[in-house]
């Protein structure tokens, strides 16, 4: 069955393909670091906020909302810009040289990466290719948008 | 041969006579009753596996280890007993001070655990089936050849300074070595890149070595350290992630990708050991805005390498003509300030925030950014 974008269902589901993926993970390394997710609303509306905790080769925890968690940094952005990216990385079976999540924040074009510390913004640039690798494993979700629209199919399978 | 031994051993009587002696099995075995510290060592996270952390325990811990180091003068490992007549090896750096960094230990694991192969972790096959515009080769094999001579330097640094500290600083000489790793790697994969595009190296540049000998010159730890550490590989850092911005494929961007996880460590135990230098050995704070007067000098002189700054503006511009080259500085020019607010920045997180006013390469900084109308 099919979850939301943005929703905890979503999240979880990213987590739960990480964990089918132990041992890509476990190459990649200690991964040691909690940020935040903020997708703005394209209207009014409430944004959606959640929190995703990493340790040693796992994501260990995914909540929503922020309920005074602590974060390395939170990266946010309007709906669209979230969309485009999950819509690319699901069509290509991982994100392309425009949409990958540095690319999208570098000069916060599309998407912007908030901190207090920089040594915890860091932590964004020292995990960065598990932190993509993880971005790209929504390839495999089936998940649909708030309007019942769903991302491209995919144009080859996922790596 | 810069050093003899004192003794010829095979002309040595006593020597030859307990050699015999051991050899037909009458053992010495003094050493079996060195009375020892016994400690049980296991891992805090099962997952984790055992750690330094795990080890830092008694005479063996690294928390308990004291300011100077005025005893272990040898290679004798940290905790063990030390039989008389160990040589002096005069170590060149004993402060405790000079080296250390919070989480330096977990820096190393981490180091430790997120390696990878220049060799095999790249899709060199799909590279090999791309053709860049030649202007964008060119651009790109430039950025490459500069690259590979930073990385070299950024190698001969920890490398050079790896066997001048004092034995006790165990895990800063292993994280520093797991850094002359990476950056070997980094040379590497540069120089493997800049041949696979088929325009191989370019040209190799003038001011860049400039900087680049400043770093390696420095004359202490603590300065190649802040030097390198957190001022050139904080802006390396930054080009880094730019690098990934304009890379013109995916492989390319995963290349950049894990250059900077590496060189972001780097920075972190930069930052982690300036802040421990600045709690600790707080009369050296002149001597580091000393030092960073002349590292930012350097990097305002940079700005003479055309080889270096010229190919960014045309990748990230994406060509030559007048409206790439416009759009090429415009991108050129937010990605340098980025570079020096994220260095102000970490310097000011450190415990230097009064380095923005005295810098004078913060204050050229500004004075672009308003002669641009770019908000500061």
């Amino acid at each position: 069955m099919a979850v939301t974008f943005p929703s905890l269902e979503f999240f979880q589901a990213l987590q739960k393909e990480m964990r089918s993926e132990k041992e890509r993970f476990s190459r990649l390394g200690f991964f040691d670091t909690t940020f935040g997710i903020l997708v703005l609303a394209e209207n009014e509306g409430r944004p959606a906020e959640f929190v995703l905790a990493f340790e040693v080769f796992d994501c260990v925890d995914v909540r929503a909302g922020r309920d005074g968690a602590s974060t390395d940094f939170v990266v946010e952005g309007r709906f669209a810009a979230w969309r485009e990216m999950l819509d690319n990385i699901h069509a290509l079976g991982a994100a392309d040289t425009a949409h990958s999540l540095n690319t999208l924040t570098h000069f916060g074009e599309g998407l912007q990466v908030r901190y207090d510390d920089p040594d915890g913004h860091d932590k964004m640039y020292r995990f960065a290719e598990s932190i993509q690798e993880f971005l790209d494993l929504s390839a495999r979700v089936d998940f649909v948008y708030p309007d019942g629209s769903h991302p491209p199919q995919a144009r080859r399978s996922a790596s | 041969m810069s050093y003899l031994s004192t003794t010829d051993f095979a002309e040595d009587p006593a020597f030859v006579d307990r050699f015999r002696r051991t050899m037909k099995g009458d053992l010495d075995l003094s050493w079996l009753d060195e009375p020892r510290e016994r400690v049980r060592c296991r891992p805090q996270n099962e997952r984790r596996g055992l750690t330094f952390r795990d080890l830092d325990v008694g005479s063996y811990g690294f928390s308990e280890m004291p300011e100077l180091i005025r005893q272990n003068r040898s290679f004798a490992p940290r905790g063990a007993t030390m039989p008389p007549g160990l040589p002096d090896l005069q170590a060149e750096v004993n402060r405790k001070s000079e080296v250390w960094a919070y989480n330096v230990e977990g820096y190393y694991e981490e180091a430790m655990t997120r390696q990878w192969n220049a060799t095999t972790d790249i899709p060199w096959r799909e590279l090999a089936a791309i053709d860049l515009p030649e202007d964008i080769g060119k651009a790109y094999a430039q950025l490459l050849t500069f690259l590979t001579e930073v990385e070299m330097i950024a190698t001969d640094v920890p490398a050079k300074w790896m066997g001048r500290l004092n034995a006790d600083f165990f895990e800063v000489k292993n994280f520093i070595a797991t850094q002359a790793m990476d950056e070997a790697r980094h040379a590497e994969i540069f120089r493997k890149r800049a041949l696979s595009t088929g325009w191989g190296l370019m040209r190799a540049s003038a001011q860049n070595e400039f900087n680049l000998k400043f770093l390696r010159d420095a004359d202490s730890f603590a300065e190649a350290s802040l030097a390198l550490h957190l001022q050139a590989e904080g802006m390396v850092l930054t080009l880094f992630r730019f690098s990934e911005y304009i890379s013109p494929t995916d492989a390319d961007k995963k290349l950049f990708r894990l250059v900077m996880q590496d060189e972001a460590r780097h920075v972190g135990y930069g930052m982690q050991h300036l802040k421990w230098v600045l709690d600790h050995f707080p009369e050296k704070r002149e001597v580091i805005h000393r030092h960073l007067d002349e590292a930012e000098n350097f990097v305002f002189g940079g700005g003479y390498a055309t080889e270096v700054m010229e190919p960014f503006i045309i990748l990230s511009g994406k060509g030559l003509k007048k409206e790439n080259i416009e759009q090429g500085i415009r991108i050129t020019m937010a990605f340098q300030n980025k570079q020096t607010d994220e260095y102000f920045e970490r310097l000011a997180k450190c415990g230097m925030p009064e380095r923005r006013d005295r810098s004078r390469l913060w204050k050229m900084v500004e004075l672009g950014k308003q002669a641009m109308g770019v908000a500061s």
